[in-house]
């Protein structure tokens, strides 16, 4: 894309939220929805601005983000080392693979009263459900990208010399990087998943807690404000954190050819 | 190129009759579950030190796989492979192995690569000045001096070859091995590597062993040609070829040697 096909396509996308908004502003004002259900973009836009004035919706960004970011660095960690077992072992892939396969089918939500039971209502089980949700993604993408390294790479590490032992860190997870970037995104938005299905029972701060609150105080403007913020703040790391890597990654492995 | 003190530090090669590589009755049969195949019929030749030896035949001839045994990627099944005289078990640098692809890291920059190898050598190891230095020299030669910090899929072919080159001979490898040479680049790059390539043999006196089937490209790179059969794999005949360097693909005296080359393949072989 050039730079006026670019400029272009910011207008029609510009457009198209536009849109949408005017249909969803139109469906309220045809009053085809009670208004305690369904409220305005306006008056939305209207309690986010309170949330925020209140000085509760910065706060709560800040601790669900605080919370996956530590979730996020454990599950990449683990899932990382026992993806790379997995690559390098037949017998540890065929073990754990199908395990994490199903673990990864689970829904994340599914985690949360598993970890009431073990936690109660500690902030741990906060992290426990990113952990568990973001894990397994991880560690699937990485065993996947190490056993589908082109065999060209080792081999050429060995002609030049590479011993078993630097193996690992100088060619295996070089080499399986644009794998295991992909699936520490998807990671990543398990976790964020986790994260606030979590957060809607057991906690007085965060982004599933301005949910679940909306719910009991009966205030859907709170409810689908809160919404619209998580998958903003969702979207806005894909695309500024994850996604940027993982491009740039996958046109230098030559996987992608520039724009 | 520290190519003369390398030499004079060989221990074993004091010996100066005794070729540099040396194959006796090596053989390879593969074997599946059901059936054995005899991949190569066993093969005795010597390479000597600034030699050019080229593999010439069908595919399916059993060329590439003796390749293969030679840099250590695979055991043969019989005989015995000595590298001025001690025995081929596994690849390593001294016996490096130049890929039809180009197989340079990714991610790694054009120089990195070329360090990758020279991180790993004896001498180099704790020198990170002399390292750079000889990187450098090495992209120099290969005219790549402007592309050190480039990342390698900016790179067009031909100086992606370039680069593996220089990444290849970095190590001072004692032996160079080159499965097929530059095959997907087109006529007029391959044309001007293979001058770069009879270059750096004249420079660095470095003993290559390459692997084609390509006649003309047999006769433009090699001091010698092994004329290979197929199934099972033979030596048919060992061709030398006495043209001057460097030598131009297009040059009508190396084509009466690519047509005597071609002559010993004989009929019913397909190429």
């Amino acid at each position: 894309m050039n730079g006026s096909d670019r400029k272009a396509s910011t207008f029609y996308v510009l457009a198209f939220y536009i849109f949408l908004l005017a249909v969803w502003q139109s469906l309220y004002s045809f009053g085809a929805v009670p208004e305690y259900l369904f409220p305005s973009p306006l008056q939305v836009a209207r309690r986010l601005w309170e949330l925020g004035n209140e000085g509760r919706l910065w706060p709560s960004i800040q601790a669900t983000l605080l919370r996956m970011a530590a979730g996020f660095v454990a599950a990449g960690l683990i899932g990382l080392l026992i993806g790379v077992l997995m690559g390098m072992s037949k017998l540890v892939n065929r073990c754990l693979g199908s395990l994490f396969l199903g673990l990864q089918t689970l829904p994340t939500a599914a985690w949360v009263p598993v970890s009431l039971l073990l936690f109660g209502l500690q902030e741990k089980g906060i992290y426990f459900v990113i952990l568990m949700s973001a894990t397994p993604a991880i560690a699937i993408a990485t065993s996947d990208g190490i056993i589908r390294i082109p065999p060209i790479f080792i081999r050429a590490a060995k002609t030049l010399g590479t011993s078993k032992l630097a193996m690992p860190m100088t060619v295996i997870l070089p080499a399986a990087l644009p794998s295991i970037v992909t699936g520490l995104k998807l990671g990543w938005t398990l976790g964020w998943h986790g994260a606030v299905s979590a957060e809607l029972i057991k906690s007085d701060v965060g982004l599933g807690f301005l949910l679940s609150m909306g719910r009991e105080l009966n205030d859907a403007s709170q409810v689908l404000g809160i919404m619209l913020v998580t998958i903003l703040v969702g979207l806005l790391l894909d695309r500024f954190g994850f996604g940027v890597v993982e491009r740039r990654i996958r046109r230098r492995w030559g996987l992608e050819t520039q724009e | 190129m520290n190519e003369s003190k390398a030499s004079a530090s060989d221990k074993t090669g004091d010996d100066k009759n005794e070729a540099l590589l040396k194959l006796t009755d090596v053989s390879k049969t593969f074997e599946s579950t059901t059936q054995q195949v005899e991949a190569l019929q066993p093969i005795n030749l010597e390479v000597n030190k600034g030699e050019f030896v080229v593999f010439f035949g069908p595919s399916g001839c059993g060329k590439s796989t003796l390749l293969n045994m030679i840099a250590g990627f695979e055991a043969p099944t019989g005989g015995r492979i000595l590298l001025e005289g001690q025995p081929v078990t596994k690849p390593g640098p001294d016996r490096l192995m130049l890929f039809q692809e180009h197989a340079l890291f990714p991610w790694l920059n054009v120089i990195d690569n070329v360090l990758y190898g020279l991180r790993r050598q004896r001498g180099f190891r704790f020198k990170r000045k002399a390292r750079r230095q000889r990187a450098r020299e090495l992209l120099e030669m290969m005219h790549m001096s402007e592309f050190e910090k480039s990342a390698i899929h900016e790179l067009s072919g031909g100086m992606k070859q370039r680069a593996a080159l220089a990444r290849a001979l970095a190590p001072d490898p004692k032996v160079l091995l080159i499965d097929e040479p530059f095959p997907a680049l087109d006529a007029l790059v391959r044309a001007k590597l293979y001058g770069e390539l009879q270059e750096i043999l004249v420079r660095t006196h470095k003993t290559i062993l390459s692997v084609t089937h390509d006649p003309n490209e047999a006769a433009c790179l090699g001091d010698r040609v092994f004329v290979f059969t197929g199934r099972p794999g033979q030596i048919k005949a060992e061709i030398p070829v006495t043209l001057p360097r460097p030598r131009e693909i297009s040059d009508p005296e190396l084509a009466k040697f690519s047509s005597a080359i071609m002559a010993e393949l004989g009929e019913g072989q397909k190429l």
